[in-house]
């Protein structure tokens, strides 16, 4: 008895002091950085020398930077169509200028307390892509981290890798063959409606397209179903790189499954949550076009378009290239501003950030 | 908007039907060096043939905005035809994409087919100067020059005084040989009609109520393969642009032939918006009332055209409101492959009405000049005058027949008239779509015709040829025609016979319009506003209510827009008559 609770003592010393060695760790990288930051103008200075001994690892970045410019920045040029009438006809040089004019279009009235104003096609497009994003995201990440840590929880190896496999492949299928099953499967005579109506929870088969209250759940489902497993593969690394003492030592404290889930695992992979959360939230407005472009129909229209449908419709449909950039310029511009506020919060809240 | 499509009808045509025609295939290859001669049919041997080796063919690309399926490489019908007149195409098709969204990402990417169809989105290829104007090549190539009058080039002409596409369907040569109905109507089962022992059916209530009845005594039936298929009484597409199913049929319950998009009053010369007549509310008033009864289709606002033609093969539907081209091509054969045409399944048109007594206008007698789209060749192609004369080659009548009858002896036999005709497994064969995809080659959105073979016997395609026709009727079929003394479909729906005015169709000036001008917005957002209530108002508990809340939407995109810029262009139409 005396050995067990010696054991349990030093055991508790051992994560004490691993703990105050991380943090005096992290002190020092912290001040390694101060450190490093006021001399580093001094190194810069550019010499012959210093040139040539970094001349490969130069060559491999400028590769790199020379791609961003290629494909980020150049076609940022394009913006230019959002303030001129543009027509492949004329191009660049000689389309007449409207300045404004296509973002008076997006936004036909800026009395936003008007009923007006929230009727305007763009204003529902921008709320369904809303809409439909922070529910895709909040469905989808949750999913994969309960998914990742229960997964994690299977003692089976075999089991685990098996559930793994299948539960990521359907993140290899293209959206219109997902869309298909789920159109399928919701048709009236789909396994859904079958099941209901032999369960007897409706004597009548249920047509879930008609509904605009279906359709985002719908959407999320899909999501969550085509992507859970993918997602969590992430959080399944991140959990195997934490160190099993730490387990061991939790145990020893007594911790059950769930105390370690909530005590080891969950903080321990909180810095991954944060930065995958900050980066998913950039993403928000990318809510999806196959999916709603797919699933959608006239019944349900108002609710299941999206910025890139509208995109879509206007730019290419409608020829009209100038509306379709000046819709995609307003949601580069929300989309910076989101990741710029997700990552301020993160920072505030003392876990990692991008910048 | 939609009308247009039923273009599609080349594209299907010849899948289902049989027939022939007539030229001695002796095959008369024009001269290569000389394309300007038209073939004279039946003159030469075909000893003197001129053939082009595989390293003389050239190969041209071809994108048609319609869904269509891409034949095999090597296809007999093509080999054969590059052979003859030194081209090969490669056809490609619209895929899950609408017509105006392909054309646009084409022009966006820069990269162009040689031959090009782009629907709806034709206009946007005008208008980026992409397209080859045809008027040298008109003037040039005379088989090209007789497609049409003087006249009616005139009506493809730009506003650049150039023509840039010619459309390819609904064009006779010499005496029409028509027997079937390519337009819309309501259709109902043969056995339906049998079981009610063939009754008249004028208007709209009779055709439910027949419904109705059969309904009330056949829950189900068993299929030829022993499956028990629950019926479905009525269905109405509402997917995308197909959504005139359900959209238009209120012009024709009037009596108003296919204008599409809006009636053409011929007394008055007024254009009349058919989405807000009395008849419009009474036809969506039948509907809602249907629904609620059960009679429609629960999930007929839901299901995409793919699962509307999965249900329509398993013979559940009884009947429904749509173009022929739309169905019947893809359906026929199934039904004759899976022997659903054996039990009455097959569909025949109804000319109703939403009066008894009214003239109706269902069928289109004559030519259809749908001036909004056709087949042009773009600036990407590196030889015009090669792609010109092709179009001209395939007009010769000996490739018009390896277009459409297929290969002579393999595909259709010629008897001692020179009459063209199939045996029924020839029929069976060109039922089958594995054959098809190596054996048959329509170029089907390439210059066509339709009437009289140039040999003055046979049909220009198989379709038309009356002994075809009757030859490859199922019993049930045939037995539904001798009960109302019809000679076919048109005699089946019994139109009125009258030449179309000159305006028509007006759908041939709304589809080509844009945003940029009012109209074109209010048109947009009156599509837009319709397919959302369309369905609601089918399927509302409360009719009344849901229509006014529908007008009142409808009313908000401003139709009178379009229709001010529609009756414009009736007057302008009316006048270039004069």
């Amino acid at each position: 008895m005396a050995n067990e609770f010696e054991q349990v003592e030093n055991s508790e010393k051992v994560v004490e002091e691993f703990v105050a060695e991380t943090a005096k760790n992290e002190e020092v990288e912290v001040k390694a950085k101060e450190s490093v930051m006021p001399k580093a103008p001094s190194k810069l200075k550019l010499s012959k020398g210093e040139l040539k001994r970094q001349s490969v690892l130069l060559v491999i970045s400028a590769i790199f930077v020379l791609y961003g410019i290629l494909f980020y920045y150049l076609p940022l040029g394009g913006w230019i169509m959002a303030f001129q009438n543009f027509k492949l006809k004329t191009g660049f040089l000689h389309s007449k200028w409207v300045w404004f004019a296509k973002f008076k279009f997006l936004f036909p009235t800026l009395k936003f307390w008007t009923r007006e104003f929230w009727d305007g096609e763009f204003i529902r497009v921008i709320r369904n892509t809303l809409g439909m994003g922070v529910l895709n995201l909040a469905t989808t990440f949750i999913m994969a981290i309960v998914f990742a840590i229960l997964l994690n929880e299977v003692k089976n190896k075999f089991g685990k890798k098996m559930v793994q496999t299948i539960s990521y492949l359907p993140h290899f299928l293209s959206w219109i063959i997902v869309t298909g099953i789920v159109h399928d499967s919701l048709s009236s005579t789909g396994i859904i409606n079958e099941l209901l109506r032999n369960l007897h929870i409706i004597n009548d088969s249920y047509n879930f397209f008609a509904h605009p209250a279906w359709f985002w759940p719908i959407v999320a489902f899909s999501n969550v179903w085509k992507e859970t497993g993918w997602n969590a593969i992430i959080y399944l690394a991140a959990i195997t790189a934490i160190d099993p003492c730490l387990y061991e030592a939790a145990e020893i404290d007594g911790a059950g499954r769930w105390g370690k889930m909530k005590y080891i695992t969950l903080p321990s992979i909180a810095p991954t949550i944060m930065i995958l959360l900050v980066m998913n939230i950039g993403n928000v407005l990318n809510a999806g076009f196959e999916v709603q472009y797919l699933l959608g129909n006239g019944l349900v229209q108002k609710v299941s378009q999206t910025i890139d449908i509208y995109v879509l419709k206007w730019g290419i449909s409608q020829m009209d290239y100038s509306l379709g950039t000046a819709a995609g310029i307003f949601k580069s511009v929300v989309a910076i501003v989101l990741i710029v506020i997700s990552n301020t919060i993160a920072k505030k809240a003392g876990q990692e950030s991008l910048f | 908007m939609e009308m247009k499509r039923f273009l599609a009808l080349g594209m299907a045509g010849m899948l289902s039907a049989a027939a022939l025609v007539g030229c001695d295939n002796g095959g008369n290859v024009v001269d290569p060096v000389d394309p300007v001669d038209p073939a004279e049919p039946g003159v030469t041997e075909p000893g003197e043939k001129t053939t082009y080796s595989e390293d003389e063919i050239i190969n041209f690309t071809m994108f048609s905005a319609m869904p269509g399926s891409e034949i095999n490489d090597g296809n007999a019908a093509q080999e054969e035809i590059a052979k003859r007149t030194g081209v090969r195409v490669k056809e490609t098709w619209l895929t899950g994409q609408t017509a105006e969204e392909a054309v646009g990402s084409i022009l966006a990417s820069g990269d162009l087919p040689d031959f090009i169809d782009g629907g709806d989105g034709m206009v946007q290829l005008y208008e980026n100067d992409v397209l080859v104007a045809w008027d040298e090549y008109i003037e040039k190539y005379p088989n090209l020059k007789e497609l049409y009058s003087d006249a009616e080039w005139e009506f493809f002409r730009q506003d650049d005084g150039k023509i840039y596409w010619a459309n390819v369907f609904c064009n006779t040569y010499g005496e029409p040989k028509a027997t079937g109905h390519n337009d819309e109507a309501f259709w109902i089962q043969c056995r339906v009609l049998e079981w009610a022992n063939y009754p008249t059916i004028e208007t709209l209530d009779d055709y439910f109520k027949v419904l109705e009845d059969y309904y009330a005594e056949h829950k189900s039936f068993t299929d030829p393969a022993g499956n028990d298929i629950p019926i479905i009484p009525y269905t109405a597409l509402c997917d995308d642009w197909r959504y005139f199913c359900i959209e238009n049929a209120p012009e024709f319950l009037d009596g108003y032939p296919n204008d599409g998009s809006v009636i053409v009053d011929t007394t008055t010369m007024k254009i009349v918006d058919y989405n807000t007549t009395p008849t419009a509310k009474k036809y969506f008033a039948k509907l809602n009332e249907e629904y609620n009864k059960g009679i429609i289709d629960k999930e007929f606002a839901t299901q995409t055209y793919d699962e509307y033609i999965a249900k329509l093969s398993t013979g559940a539907i009884l009947g429904m409101c749509d173009q022929n081209w739309d169905f019947n091509y893809t359906i026929t054969p199934i039904f004759a492959d899976t022997k659903l045409s054996d039990l009455g399944c097959e569909y025949v048109p109804l000319g109703l009405t939403i009066e008894p007594g009214m003239k109706q206008r269902w069928h289109t007698y004559g030519d259809t000049l749908n001036n909004s789209s056709g087949c042009a060749v773009t600036t990407s192609c590196e030889d015009p005058d090669a792609a010109f004369k092709f179009l001209s080659d395939i007009l010769d009548q000996d490739i018009h027949d390896l277009r459409f009858w297929g290969i002579e002896g393999q595909d259709y036999l010629v008897d001692e008239d020179g009459m063209y005709y199939r045996t029924q497994e020839m029929r069976d064969q060109l039922n089958d779509s594995t054959y098809k995809a190596s054996h048959v080659c329509n170029y089907s959105y390439m210059p066509q015709w339709l009437g009289t073979s140039k040999d003055g016997k046979n049909a220009m395609q198989p379709g038309e040829q009356a002994s075809e026709f009757y030859a490859g009727l199922s019993e049930p079929l045939a037995n539904t025609f001798k009960a109302y003394n019809a000679g076919g479909y048109p005699d089946m729906i019994g139109s009125v016979v009258e030449e179309m005015g000159i305006w028509y169709p007006m759908y041939s000036y709304s589809n080509a319009m844009t945003a940029e001008t009012a109209g074109g917005e209010a048109w947009t957002k009156m599509g837009t506003v319709k397919h959302e209530w369309i369905p609601k108002v089918v399927m509302s508990g409360d009719f009344e209510s849901e229509w006014t809340k529908y007008m009142d939407a409808y009313n908000a995109c401003k139709p009178e827009d379009f229709l001010a810029e529609m009756q414009e262009e009736l007057e302008r139409r009316a006048a270039m008559a004069e």
